[in-house]
C-alpha cells in the first residue's frame, strides 16, 4: 500500500468519520426520523387515507382528539379494585421489588424499573367508565390486554423451553448436533408458512390434532374458534416457530460458563438437574434477561399469527394491537386514529427498550 | 417469468402491427393458473373468471391483461392501499356494498355515457343489477351477477328423515318447525340438520340478517342503529336453539362446514350461489358423503321472504378515465367482454344480470337452476353505507361472541348497537 | 458416553419428533390429490405418509410461474437488504466506535433512540411518503425502511469497540489512512460479526409480512411470504389444500437447504453475536 499513503492521509479523522457516517445518517433521517415525526403529525389530524389521496386538502387538524377517541371515554373514574387480578399483581410486584431492594437482592435501577412497571399495572387497569359512561373505543384496551397476554404466554414459553433444550443439547456429539438442527429448523420458515401449517394442524375436521384425538375416541377441539383455545393456538404456533434463536443464545451463554464450575460441582455430587439448578441457572442470568427483553420486544409486535390464523377472533380474543392499527389504517382508512395507536405502541416499546438498556448497563457496572 | 410471457405476447402483437395495450386487472375469487381460454368448460369461480379473462386477452386485438392479486382476505385493504398509493389496477372487481365507500370520494370512473360506445347495453341489465352499480344516478360499474345465500340440501338425509315431497325437500316455515325438522333429521340419521360458517366469514351474520329482514326490520335506518330489538332477538334465538339442542355446530369455519356437508354430516348447508357447480360436481362423484344434491331458496321462517344478497361488479378508477384515455377505452373493452360472457359466469351458480341471458334456454338448462328461481325476488341487503365493511365486522364479532363464547345476547346486542352507532356517527 | 447419555438422547427424540411432525405433514399433504384432501386429510398413517401419491400439485405450481417469481422477489429483497444493511452498519459502526470527531456522543444517542421505534410505529407515514413518491410496488420500497433501523450499527459498534487499540495504532504509525484501516484491517476482522448481522437481517427480510403487505399490491412484487398469505385464504384451502401446501414447501425448501449447508456457520455466528451483544 505504500504508494497510496500520501494521498489518503489528507483525510482527517473528522472527515473520514463524515464519509463513513453519511450513508447511514441520510437513510436514517429520511426513512426513520422523518417518518416518525410525520406519524405524530398525522395522529393530530382527521385523515382519511382514500380521501386525502384524491384531495390532499381533505384532512383537518384535530389536536389530541384522536388520542381521546381511542384511549379515553366519557365519565371515566378510577378505582383500586376495578380490575382486581391485574391490580393485585401490580401491587404485589411493587411490594416485591421494594423488598428485593431492601434485602439487597436487586440493584437500585432494577428495583426502580420493576417497581415502576408494577405500579403502572396497579394504576392503569384501575380506570373504568363510571355510571352511564363508556369508553369511546370499546375495543382498544381489550386489544392491548390481548397483546400483553400473548406476550405473557409466548415469552416464558419460548424462554423456558429454549433454556431447557439448550441445557440438554449442549455438547459436541453428533446426536446432539442433529437434534439442535431439528429444533432450530422451524425458525427459518416464514410467518405465512408457519400459519399455513398450524391453521391446518388445528382444524377440527382436517387437522392432524383432530385426527389424532379421534383416533383415541375423543371429540376434536375447535382450536381456532373456541374462546379458550384460540390464544393458546397462536401461542403454540409462535413457540414452535421462534424457539431457535433463543436456544442458540442460551447455548452460547452456557458455553461461556467455565467448565471448572461444573468440575467443582461434580465433586459435590452436583450433576444433571442439580448442576443445572445450582450452576447453569445462576450463571445464565444475563442471557435470560437478554432473551426475555428481546422476546418481549419481538412478540409485542405480533401480527401475522393473529391476522392469518384467527382473524383476531373469536369475539376479539386474539385481536392484537398491530392488527388493530393495520385494520384502522387500511380497512377503515382512518390514518389519524391508526397513527395515534401507533404512537401508543411506540411509547410501550420505547419503555421496554429503555428498560433493556438500563438493565444492560447495570450488569456492566 | 411473467415478464417473459408478457414480452412474448407483446412481440407477437407487434408482428400483427398492433401495439399491445396492457391493462392491469384486480380481482378476488382465488387463484386458477391453468384456466385456459375455454370459457364454457372451466369449473368454480376462480377458474371461470380467469378463463374469461384469458379469453379476452387472447381474442381482443392489441390487448394484454395483467391479473393482479386474487386473494380474498386482504383484497379491499390492498385495493384501498393501491388507490391511496396512486397505483390502482385499471379494472377491478368489487362488491356492490363497497360502492358508496369508493364512489363517495369520486374514486370510480363515471361510465354512464361510455357504455353504449363500448358495446355494453345497460337496458339489458335487470333493475336490481342496474341499481347495484348506480351511485347518485350515475353508472359507476358493470354488474356481473347477483349472488345470495341458498340452502344447499343433502337429499339422502332429508329423505331418511321423511322431509322430501315430490322430489323437493320440505323446508321449515317457522323457527319452531325448523327445530322439529332438525330433531327429525337427528333421530333418523344421527347427523346435524344445519351447517354454515358461523365462526369465520360473516355467513352467520347473513343468516341472522335474513331472519331480521323476514320480520320487516333492519339493523340500521339512516344514521340510527336499530340492532338491539325484539326482531334481532327472535332471529338469534331461531339460530341458537339449534346450537343449544346440539343439532348444529357453531364452531365450524368456512372450510369445515363445507367439508361437513360434503361428507354427508349435515342435511343443510347455508352458503352462497357461488358453490352450486362445485357441489354438483362433488355430488356426482361416486363415493361416500354427499350424493343427492338439491338447491333451495332460503326458506321464510317469519312473515316475508328475504335472503342476504350482493353483487359482483367491475369498475374503472376515475384517474384512468381522466388521465389515460387509451387505457380507459381498452379497459371498457374488457368490461364489455366480461358482460358478453355473463352466461359463462352464471355457470358458477350465480344469478345472471342480463335479461337476455336470464331468459335464454341455456341459462334455464344450467344444473339445479330451476330449484332456486325464487331467490331473485327475495334478495336483500342492508342499506348502503361507507362503513359497510366495519359494520359487518362488528356484527360478526358480536354474533360470534354469542354462539362461540357464551356472551349474553343482551350484552352482545348492546355492544353491537353502540359499535354500529359509533360507526354511523363517524 | 454412559447410559444416562443415551437416555437423554432417547428422551429428547420424542419432542424432536413432535417438533418435526407439522413440517412432515405439510410435505406429505402436498403430495396427495386435492379431491381426496377435500374430504379427508388422514388417509394413510394420519396423513403423514403420502398415499395415494401424486406430484400434480408441484407440476401445477411450476407450470405457472407465480411461486418461483415470488421466491425470486424474496431473494432480491432479502439479499439487497442484507447487503445494504452491511454496508451502512459497518461504516457507521466503525466511525462511531473508533474515530474521534465533534458531536459523536449526540449522534450515538440519536441513533440509540432509533432503536426504540418499532416498524409498526412508522409504517403508516412511510406508506404515505412512498405513495407521494410513487415508490410502492418496487424492490427498493421493500428494502429501504429496514436499512434505516440502527440495530446493525450498534452490533458493529460493539464489535469494533472490542478490538484492541494496538492493531489500529500499528497501522497509524505506518501512515495508513483511516479509510484504508477500515477497509484492509477492520473489515476482515469483522467477518464473524458481519455474518451474524447478515443472517439476522436475511431472516428478518424473509419473514417480514406487514410492510410488504402494505407496500406491494401488485403480485409482481409480492415476496414469497406475502404470496403465500394470498393463496392460503380459506376459500382456496377448501378446494386446493394440496396445492397450497406444495407452495409452502417450495417456499421453505431453499431456505431450509441454505440453513442446513451453512448451519455450522449460522450457529457459530449467532454465538459470537450473542456473547458480544
Amino acid at each position: 500500500m505504500p504508494q497510496h499513503q500520501g494521498a489518503r492521509l489528507v483525510l482527517s479523522q473528522g472527515q473520514a468519520a463524515a464519509i463513513l457516517l453519511l450513508p447511514f445518517l441520510t437513510i436514517y433521517a429520511v426513512f426513520l426520523v422523518y417518518p416518525f415525526f410525520k406519524g405524530v403529525w398525522i395522529s393530530l389530524h382527521d385523515w382519511n387515507l382514500m380521501a386525502v389521496a384524491f384531495n390532499p386538502d381533505a384532512k383537518a387538524y384535530v389536536g389530541l382528539s384522536n388520542y381521546e377517541r381511542v384511549m379515553w371515554g366519557s365519565n371515566i373514574t378510577w378505582g383500586a379494585w376495578a380490575s382486581p387480578a391485574f391490580q393485585f399483581i401490580g401491587l404485589a410486584g411493587a411490594v416485591a421489588s421494594a423488598w428485593l431492594y431492601r434485602t439487597g437482592r436487586a440493584g437500585k435501577v432494577t428495583a426502580l424499573a420493576m417497581g415502576g412497571a408494577a405500579l403502572l399495572l396497579f394504576v392503569l387497569p384501575g380506570f373504568h367508565p363510571g355510571e352511564g359512561g363508556r369508553w369511546y373505543d370499546r375495543r382498544f384496551w381489550p386489544t392491548v390486554g390481548n397483546t400483553i397476554l400473548f406476550v405473557g404466554l409466548a415469552v416464558p414459553g419460548v424462554t423456558i423451553t429454549a433454556m431447557l433444550l439448550a441445557a440438554a443439547l449442549d455438547g459436541e456429539t453428533r446426536a446432539k448436533a442433529v437434534l439442535r438442527t431439528l429444533f432450530f429448523l422451524s425458525q427459518v420458515l416464514s410467518v405465512t408458512v408457519v400459519t399455513l401449517i398450524w391453521q391446518i394442524m388445528f382444524s377440527p375436521r382436517q387437522g392432524l390434532i383432530a385426527n389424532l384425538t379421534q383416533l383415541f375416541g375423543g371429540s376434536p377441539i375447535v382450536w381456532l374458534t373456541a374462546e379458550g383455545f384460540a390464544m393458546a393456538s397462536i401461542v403454540i404456533a409462535t413457540i414452535w416457530w421462534s424457539l431457535g434463536i433463543a436456544m442458540i443464545l442460551f447455548l452460547a451463554g452456557i458455553q461461556d460458563i467455565s467448565k471448572d464450575l461444573y468440575e467443582a460441582g461434580a465433586l459435590d455430587n452436583a450433576t444433571g438437574a442439580k448442576a443445572f439448578w445450582y450452576i447453569t441457572l445462576p450463571n445464565l442470568k444475563r442471557t435470560i434477561t437478554l432473551v426475555v427483553v428481546l422476546q418481549i420486544i419481538l412478540h409485542f409486535q405480533v401480527f401475522g399469527q393473529s391476522h392469518l390464523m384467527t382473524n383476531g377472533g373469536p369475539n376479539d380474543t386474539t385481536q392484537v394491537l398491530v392488527r388493530y392499527i393495520y385494520q384502522t389504517a387500511f380497512r377503515d382508512s382512518e390514518l389519524g386514529r391508526a397513527s395515534a395507536m401507533a404512537v401508543f405502541l411506540f411509547v410501550i416499546m420505547g419503555g421496554f427498550s429503555i428498560l433493556q438498556f438500563v438493565l444492560g448497563r447495570e450488569k456492566d457496572q | 417469468m411473467k415478464h417473459v410471457i408478457l414480452g412474448a405476447t407483446a412481440l407477437t402483437l407487434l408482428a400483427t402491427s398492433a401495439v399491445a395495450q396492457e391493462v392491469t386487472l384486480g380481482r378476488f375469487f382465488g387463484d386458477c393458473e391453468d384456466a385456459g381460454t375455454d370459457t364454457s368448460a372451466s369449473v368454480g369461480e376462480a377458474c371461470i373468471i380467469q378463463s374469461i379473462i384469458n379469453a379476452a386477452d387472447a381474442e381482443i386485438d392489441g390487448l394484454s391483461i395483467n391479473t393482479l392479486p386474487t386473494d380474498w382476505g386482504n383484497y379491499y385493504d390492498q385495493i384501498v392501499a393501491a388507490y391511496a398509493g396512486g397505483t390502482p389496477p385499471n379494472v377491478h372487481v368489487m362488491h356492490r356494498h363497497r360502492v358508496p365507500e369508493f364512489a363517495n370520494i369520486g374514486a370510480l370512473a363515471d361510465l354512464t355515457d361510455d357504455l353504449e360506445g363500448a358495446g355494453i347495453d345497460p337496458s339489458d341489465w335487470e333493475p336490481a343489477a342496474l341499481e347495484a352499480v348506480t351511485y347518485n344516478e350515475r353508472i359507476v360499474g358493470v354488474p356481473m351477477d347477483i349472488h345470495a345465500n341458498l340452502w344447499h340440501v343433502n337429499m339422502d338425509l332429508m329423505e331418511a328423515a321423511g322431509l322430501v315431497e315430490d322430489g323437493a325437500p320440505i323446508l321449515p316455515s317457522s323457527p319452531e318447525e325448523m327445530l322439529e325438522h332438525a330433531r327429525m333429521v337427528q333421530e333418523a340419521t344421527g347427523q346435524d340438520y344445519l351447517a354454515a360458517d358461523f365462526a369465520e366469514f360473516p355467513i352467520g351474520v347473513r343468516v341472522a340478517l335474513a331472519l331480521i329482514w323476514q320480520q320487516g326490520a333492519n339493523i340500521f335506518e339512516g344514521d340510527t342503529a336499530t340492532i338491539d330489538t325484539e326482531e334481532t332477538r327472535n332471529a338469534i334465538s331461531a339460530i341458537t336453539q339449534l346450537f343449544d339442542a346440539g343439532l348444529s355446530n357453531p364452531q365450524l369455519n368456512y372450510a369445515d362446514s363445507q367439508q361437513a356437508f360434503l361428507n354427508g354430516e349435515a342435511a343443510v348447508l347455508v352458503n352462497g350461489t357461488w358453490v352450486v357447480d362445485f357441489y354438483a360436481a362433488e355430488a356426482a362423484r361416486d363415493d361416500e358423503g354427499l350424493n343427492s344434491y338439491f338447491v333451495a331458496d332460503f326458506p321464510t321462517l317469519f312473515d316475508e321472504g328475504a335472503t342476504w344478497a350482493d353483487s359482483h361488479m367491475w369498475a374503472i378508477p376515475s384517474p384512468v378515465k381522466a388521465n389515460d384515455p387509451d387505457t380507459y377505452a381498452t379497459a371498457l373493452q374488457v368490461l364489455a367482454f366480461i358482460n358478453d360472457h355473463n352466461l359463462d359466469w352464471a355457470r358458477t351458480g350465480h344469478m345472471a344480470v342480463r335479461t337476455s341471458v336470464l331468459e335464454s334456454a341455456e341459462y334455464a338448462a344450467l344444473p339445479h337452476r330451476e330449484e332456486y328461481t325464487g331467490t331473485a325476488d327475495i334478495a336483500r341487503d342492508t342499506p348502503p353505507s361507507v362503513r359497510y365493511g366495519a359494520i359487518q365486522d362488528a356484527l360478526n364479532r358480536e354474533l360470534q361472541a354469542i354462539w362461540l363464547t357464551g356472551k349474553s345476547v343482551d350484552a352482545a346486542l348492546a355492544d353491537a348497537q353502540s359499535d354500529v352507532q359509533d360507526l354511523l356517527d363517524r | 458416553m454412559n447410559r444416562s447419555y443415551y437416555w437423554l438422547i432417547f428422551g429428547l427424540s420424542v419432542p424432536a419428533f413432535i417438533w418435526l411432525v407439522p413440517t412432515v405433514w405439510m410435505v406429505s399433504l402436498s403430495f396427495q390429490p386435492n379431491e381426496l384432501l377435500a374430504r379427508t386429510t388422514s388417509s394413510t398413517a394420519l396423513g403423514l405418509i403420502p398415499i395415494p401419491f401424486t406430484p400434480d400439485n408441484y407440476i401445477a405450481l411450476f407450470r405457472f410461474g407465480q411461486v418461483p417469481m415470488w421466491f425470486l422477489n424474496s431473494l432480491i429483497v432479502s439479499v439487497g437488504m442484507t447487503l445494504a444493511v452491511l454496508a451502512v452498519s459497518t461504516t457507521a459502526g466503525y466511525a462511531l466506535a473508533r474515530l474521534e470527531f465533534p458531536l459523536k456522543t449526540p449522534i450515538i444517542i440519536l441513533c440509540l433512540m432509533g432503536l426504540m421505534v418499532p416498524e409498526q410505529a412508522v409504517f403508516i407515514p412511510l406508506y404515505t411518503m412512498f405513495a407521494d413518491w410513487g415508490w410502492h410496488n418496487s424492490h427498493h420500497a421493500l428494502i429501504m425502511p429496514r436499512v434505516a433501523v440502527p440495530i446493525g450499527v450498534f452490533l458493529m459498534l460493539q464489535f469494533f469497540k472490542a478490538i484492541p487499540k494496538d492493531i489500529e495504532e500499528a497501522a497509524r504509525i505506518d501512515g495508513v489512512g483511516w479509510l484504508q484501516i477500515f477497509w484492509y484491517v477492520m473489515l476482515p476482522l469483522a467477518r464473524p460479526a458481519m455474518m451474524t448481522l447478515a443472517i439476522l437481517t436475511f431472516l428478518y427480510a424473509w419473514n417480514d409480512y406487514l410492510w410488504p403487505l402494505v407496500s406491494a399490491q401488485q403480485r409482481e412484487y409480492f415476496t414469497i411470504t406475502l404470496g403465500l398469505a394470498s393463496i392460503q385464504a380459506n376459500f382456496a384451502q377448501a378446494e386446493g389444500l394440496g396445492r397450497v401446501m406444495a407452495s409452502g414447501v417450495v417456499a421453505s425448501l431453499p431456505v431450509v437447504v441454505l440453513f442446513l449447508i451453512f448451519q455450522r456457520y449460522v450457529v457459530r455466528a449467532m454465538t459470537a453475536g450473542g456473547t458480544k451483544g
